[in-house]
């Protein structure tokens, strides 16, 4: 549908100009950075603007790079960076696996994981592997800088720790020596939304980060499960007492999508998947990043 | 606001609603039509246009964020004469209705330009967000793949 | 049936040289290069209106009032319009449906009202400002209990409907129409059968998605004459259902004219008339001025013809050696709040929904039933695809019960030339065995399969599909055809280039018999002021119906060249022929003449003067063969279907036994074309109507909600396959067994490839899994779900 309601547009090329924007606009202005969310809920006539802020212009929020011991990922980093990126495969390929299953190469170009994560649509492809990382989330409003863990990032439905007039930065990630796994339930092998997923993170000496997306009105994560898994090497028996767990932990829901049911058994086996192949990357071994485990 | 482009190598300045989408700019102020109407939502790939040699969803653009960015469509590829690519899609009898294939032809096109040889598995990806309701894919990735090949097939 | 086409078709072995070619599309360059023009990119200029429609919320409500004041105020808004500006039913073969809703909405998504403004944006804004007061009623969603006792009538004045006198509405009901095959006595059959299966299956609503929406620019000039421009399986008709419908404003048709440019896929969705008639309406209220009207892809989903729903009771006996003795088929139509196009759909399925089987007693039940939901239309297939899932499940399962191989089952019992047709006529010439016996070896049928992946499990289908044209007994095709300076032709005809490839395979017919190659004719889009008559490009039946048309043009055109090369040289006309472009004499072999020197300019004679002129001719074919004389009752005693078109379909899947992903690593699929006058362009009719097939099985799941809303009007979840949802391997095989009256011996494939898919993947997720699943679709979830469902018994 065409864009039926009109606003204001600003391509301003620093972070004060944004923050005070925003300022100006209280709830009632929006970051557009890759579009591929924004321009559609302005299309359906789900949002009604008045100003439209675009950041593509600030400088020194596109970096994707190692900073230490962590990684640094710029706030207009889109899913193709991640995928064409030696950092990202070198050191952090779960992100390119994740961003393979978003969407297609046209939405991959522009849309951000940032803004994935802004959006945070239950099913957001990004949150579950943010959250099995050691992930910060930098952001800059009125008052200055300030820093959110992941853990805290996604508050509700569709809400995050980001208040109207903030807007994030960077995210950075602690790098230590890992094996990962996305594995995303769609209906069918193109392009689709997580149905229900599993991200996981394997760390040396059976220490795991089990997360969960599209099966709760946020990405979460599993301390019971991280748990039970903790300091045990992983055997049938343990995967299959995790998996046991799993009903528990999440709250699908039944919509035209897919059943709870359907989500919740569908999450079991992803876990059971995941889990083998997480380790085994961690081992250096293993299917191939971007290998499809369902 | 005033917008200035370049679309296949000629520049344009024009003046838009920042509400106007870049895909209705494209085919009613510039009167490029190959990027096609299919959903508007980012779904079909119909609209894909190259930005800075990227491909992206013309339907999914403002207008004002393509300002000073270098767009090029089918006939930007098509002016000097078909691609090889275009050529091999002709003579493969690959596309029917035909309302897919600029949007197919971009994505198969920038592929090519970062992957000389690809899999067909490499091709299926390019073109995933690219829908086709008539050929079921095969007759189109014959003829990617065989562009890929150095057009020998 | 004339011998001249005989002729032509036993030319099979003379050196074919156009025909029988797979060549390069006359088409393909306009499209790859973005050349091709649809309808939405035609420029009008600054002065084009643009329209956007008002729709109902509600399935089913009485209109209370409507107030457009504010609309009417709003900047930009040149006209607005309702149900009271054109008060006139309309419909293809029953006049049942309104341009815009007068009393009563009855489905989610029909039109109420409509806007025209200077830009789409204030179009928009506009109609959002229409209020419009409903009395919400209890819509009824389900075709069993539209029909039950004492339901609500959607339609209480069904009885003074005008409609074809092949339809048989029940007044006082929900049923506009109830289509019966009574043959021999199926009651006796089945108590004699060895074995009988009853069973059940459900098949839901399907929606076309051709990537193209619908749209159209409408435009009544000072002169009174109303031109639309519109993406559209059917000019001339649309061209009739225009002026009739408009016929209270004093239109005829010699007042309307329609054009159709490259239409971006129909599958059906594009036939007849749908939202089109909503913008010529509106056109005649702002006179001098084009209007477009542009569905958005929610408005495809929810205001376009959908495929019915249908739930299909079927009962099946047989001898103990397989020899099927009865069928008695009982088809509950969901056939939506307008059936003017869909009752024929109903009709067609009632004829055929035995199947491709010989069958001496045969009970069909085949019942039109209204409602509350978006109205449903042609769909590629028209009802085929949908008795075929269940009836194609069922003669697998009496094939196990029987203990006899699902292959060995179809051959004996499949229908062959001259067995009797359900309605009485007999079985035109096909290769139904030889389609089994290929498409059976192509996936090595009987021998079973073990998967490497521990996950996974391999199973193997088999499904035959037969359909005949469902078209009116007196179906017109026409064509001219002229000769130009350079040799070069052009072919005016009306049938529409959906993508099939219907130009370049009409171009190869008058290119094979005038000896011209494909690139040296054109044959353009239609015009309805310019091209001659075609009744829709629907149905398989163009490449038959108007493939013979233009044979018969390029023949008269061969007979006048010939005439006057025997003016001026005396050869006798039968040992004229023609070659590389030149009449050629088989008396004479110094004789050629390029036909570029005299086509157009005539041939000078000895004396000075000139004989011939421009080669100019007509062809038209209309079957003289069929009728709707099909008893009420009975069914009997008609010849309703002009030939049927089968073939097999067989898939090898691979099948995740958790999660129920389905891979098909290969799919045979056989169909007979009489002559394929283009392999590459059946080929593309079988990989795409296979797809779209495996789509409606394997992913497409409509949904409503209780008040009749379609849930999933997007993309985003309605899933039609992207490029890695497609088989691994496809195997197409072409059949051919000449159509004795077609054009070279072809006739149409397009719907058929769809129509095994559905049965098929049912038939190997059991022969994969041992679960029967009889509603479709068979998604993923639906698998996994069964397949935890049996572990637990």
């Amino acid at each position: 549908m065409v864009i039926a309601n009109e606003f204001d547009y600003q391509r301003p090329s620093t972070l004060a100009d944004v923050t005070r924007m925003l300022a100006e606009h209280p709830g009632s202005a929006r970051i557009l950075a890759g579009g591929t969310d924004l321009v559609a809920w302005l299309r359906d006539d789900a949002i009604a603007p008045d100003l439209v802020v675009d950041i593509k212009n600030i400088t020194g929020i596109h970096d994707l790079k190692v900073e230490g011991s962590a990684l640094r990922i710029g706030a207009l980093v889109t899913f193709s960076d991640l995928i064409e990126s030696e950092v990202i495969a070198a050191h952090a390929p779960l992100l390119a696996e994740m961003a393979e299953t978003v969407a297609s190469q046209g939405i991959r170009n522009r849309a951000t994981m940032v803004g994935n994560i802004c959006s945070a649509v239950p099913s957001c492809d990004a949150g579950p592997v943010l959250l099995a990382y050691d992930t910060t989330v930098h952001l800059v409003g009125p008052s200055g800088a300030r820093s959110v863990d992941i853990n805290d990032w996604f508050v509700g439905l569709r809400k995050t720790a980001r208040t109207d007039d903030e807007v994030v930065t960077h995210l950075t990630i602690a790098l230590r020596p890992h094996g990962g796994v996305y594995v995303k339930l769609m209906r069918y092998a193109g392009e689709d939304l997580a149905q229900a997923a599993v991200g996981i993170v394997a760390y040396p000496d059976d220490d795991y980060r089990v997360t969960f997306g599209a099966v709760a009105p946020t990405p979460i994560r599993s301390t019971r499960i991280e748990d039970a898994l903790h300091g045990k090497p992983l055997t049938e028996s343990a995967v299959a007492e995790v998996v046991a767990m799993v009903r528990d932990e999440i709250s699908p829901i039944t919509d035209i999508r897919a059943s709870a049911e359907y989500r919740t058994r569908m999450t079991e086996v992803m876990l059971e998947r995941g889990l083998w192949a997480a380790s085994e990357r961690l081992a250096g071994r293993g299917p191939a990043y971007g290998d499809r485990l369902i | 606001m005033e917008l200035n482009l370049n679309i296949n190598g000629e520049h344009w300045a024009l003046d838009v609603a920042p509400a106007d989408v870049l895909l209705d700019v494209l085919r009613d102020k510039i009167g490029v039509k190959s990027p096609k109407i299919g959903c508007e939502r980012g779904d079909c790939g119909s609209c894909t246009v190259l930005m800075d040699g990227r491909s992206v969803r013309s339907c999914l653009i403002l207008a004002v964020e393509a300002d000073g960015h270098d767009i090029t469509t089918v006939e930007g590829i098509s002016s000097d004469g078909l691609s090889e690519l275009q050529n091999l899609f002709l003579v493969n009898n690959s596309f029917q209705c035909g309302f897919c294939a600029p949007g197919i032809v971009l994505s198969a096109t920038e592929l090519l330009e970062h992957n000389p040889n690809p899999t067909r598995h490499d091709v299926q990806e390019a073109i995933v967000g690219n829908l086709c309701r008539c050929t079921g894919y095969e007759p189109i990735i014959k003829a990617v793949l065989a562009a890929g090949k150095g057009g020998s097939e | 049936m004339t011998d001249t086409f005989l002729f032509e078709a036993e030319a099979k072995d003379e050196g074919l040289k156009t025909v029988g070619t797979s060549a390069t599309r006359i088409d393909g360059l306009d499209k790859i290069s973005g050349a091709a023009q649809f309808v939405d990119d035609i420029d009008f200029g600054p002065g084009l209106l643009h329209a956007a429609i008002v729709e109902s919320p509600y399935a089913y409500a009485r209109i209370l009032s409507i107030d457009t004041s504010a609309a009417e105020a709003a900047s930009g808004v040149v006209r607005v319009a309702t149900g009271k500006d054109f008060p006139y039913k309309f419909g293809m073969y029953m006049e049942d449906r309104y341009i815009f809703a007068q009393d009563h909405v009855r489905f989610v998504g029909e039109q109420v009202a409509g806007v025209v403004a200077r830009t789409h944006r204030e179009a928009v804004q506009a109609a959002k400002l229409i209020a419009v007061e409903y009395e919400v009623l209890k819509p009824l969603l389900d075709p069993k209990e539209a029909v039950a006792e004492g339901a609500d009538l959607i339609h209480p004045d069904l009885d003074g409907y005008v409609h074809v006198p092949w339809f048989f509405p029940k007044a006082g009901t929900n049923i506009a129409h109830w289509r019966k095959i009574r043959k021999g006595d199926t009651e006796k059959a089945f108590a004699e059968a060895d074995y009988v299966l009853e069973d059940t299956y459900r098949v839901p609503r399907y929606a076309h998605c051709a990537i193209e929406p619908h749209v159209t620019v409408s435009k009544l000039d000072y002169a009174d004459r109303l031109t639309v421009w519109t993406a559209s399986q059917s000019p001339h008709t649309q061209r009739h259902l225009f002026a009739e419908a408009l016929a209270p404003l004093g239109f005829a048709h010699k007042d309307v004219r329609v054009i159709t440019p490259y239409v971006g896929g129909g599958f059906g969705g594009k036939a007849g008339v749908s939202m089109e008639i909503i913008g010529a309406a509106m056109a005649t209220l702002v006179k001098g001025r084009p209007v477009k009207l542009r569905f958005t892809r929610e408005q495809e989903f929810i205001n376009t013809y959908q495929r019915q729903g249908v739930v299909a009771e079927l009962k099946v006996g047989v001898k103990s050696d397989g020899e099927i003795t009865a069928v008695e088929h009982k088809l509950y139509w969901d056939a939506g709040a307008y059936v003017e196009y869909g009752a024929n759909v109903v009709n067609a399925a009632g004829l055929s929904a035995s199947g491709p089987y010989r069958v001496p007693n045969i009970t069909n039940d085949s019942i039109c039933i209204y409602t509350n939901l978006p109205p449903g239309g042609p769909y590629r297939g028209f009802g085929y695809s949908e008795f075929h899932f269940g009836l194609e499940s069922h003669m697998d399962r009496i094939a196990e019960a029987i203990g006899m191989d699902a292959v060995e089952f179809r051959r004996k019992n499949a229908i062959v030339e001259g067995d009797e047709l359900a309605y009485g006529a007999h079985m035109n010439p096909s290769g139904m065995i030889e389609a089994i016996d290929k498409t059976a070896a192509a996936i090595d049928w009987g021998v079973e399969e073990t998967s490497a992946n521990p996950n996974t499990v391999i199973g193997k289908g088999i499904a035959l599909f037969w359909k005949a044209p469902a078209m009116p007994p007196n179906s017109s095709s026409a064509s001219f055809l002229k000769f130009n300076e350079d040799g070069s032709i052009n072919i005016t005809v009306s049938g529409m280039e959906l993508g099939q490839g219907y130009l370049t395979v009409m171009a190869q017919i008058a290119g094979e018999v005038l000896s011209v190659p494909v690139n040296k004719i054109r044959v353009e889009t239609p015009d309805t002021d310019r091209n001659p008559y075609e009744w829709q490009t629907v149905a398989s039946h163009v490449t038959w119906s108007s493939g013979l048309a233009v044979e018969k043009a390029a023949i008269e055109a061969r007979a006048k060249i010939f005439d006057v090369i025997h003016q001026v040289y005396g050869y006798e006309d039968d040992s004229l022929y023609l070659e590389d472009e030149k009449v050629k004499c088989k008396t004479d072999p110094t004789f050629a003449k390029p036909l570029r020197e005299f086509v157009i300019n005539g041939i000078q004679t000895e004396d000075g003067t000139w004989r011939g002129g421009p080669i100019v001719a007509s062809g038209k074919f209309m079957p003289e063969f069929t009728n709707a004389n099909s008893d009420p009752e009975t069914g009997q005693c008609g010849h309703p279907n002009v030939h049927y078109t089968v073939g097999a379909t067989g898939v090898v899947l691979e099948i995740d036994k958790q999660t129920g992903r389905v891979w098909v690593r290969k799919a045979a699929l056989a169909v007979d074309a009489g002559r394929a006058i283009n392999p590459d362009l059946v080929n593309g009719q079988i990989t795409g109507g296979l797809v779209q097939g495996l789509a409606t099985v394997l992913y497409e799941d409509m949904r409503f909600d209780d008040g009749g809303k379609m849930l999933n009007p997007t993309f985003t979840d309605y899933k039609i396959p992207t490029a890695f949802d497609i088989p691994d391997e496809v195997i197409p095989i072409i059949v051919e067994v000449p159509q004795p009256d077609g054009p070279f011996g072809a006739r149409g494939v397009g719907e058929h490839t769809m129509i095994g898919a559905a049965p098929v993947i049912a038939n190997a997720v059991y022969n994969a899994l041992g679960v029967r699943i009889t509603s479709m679709p068979i998604t993923q979830e639906k698998i996994a779900m069964a397949v935890i469902q049996k572990s637990k018994t």
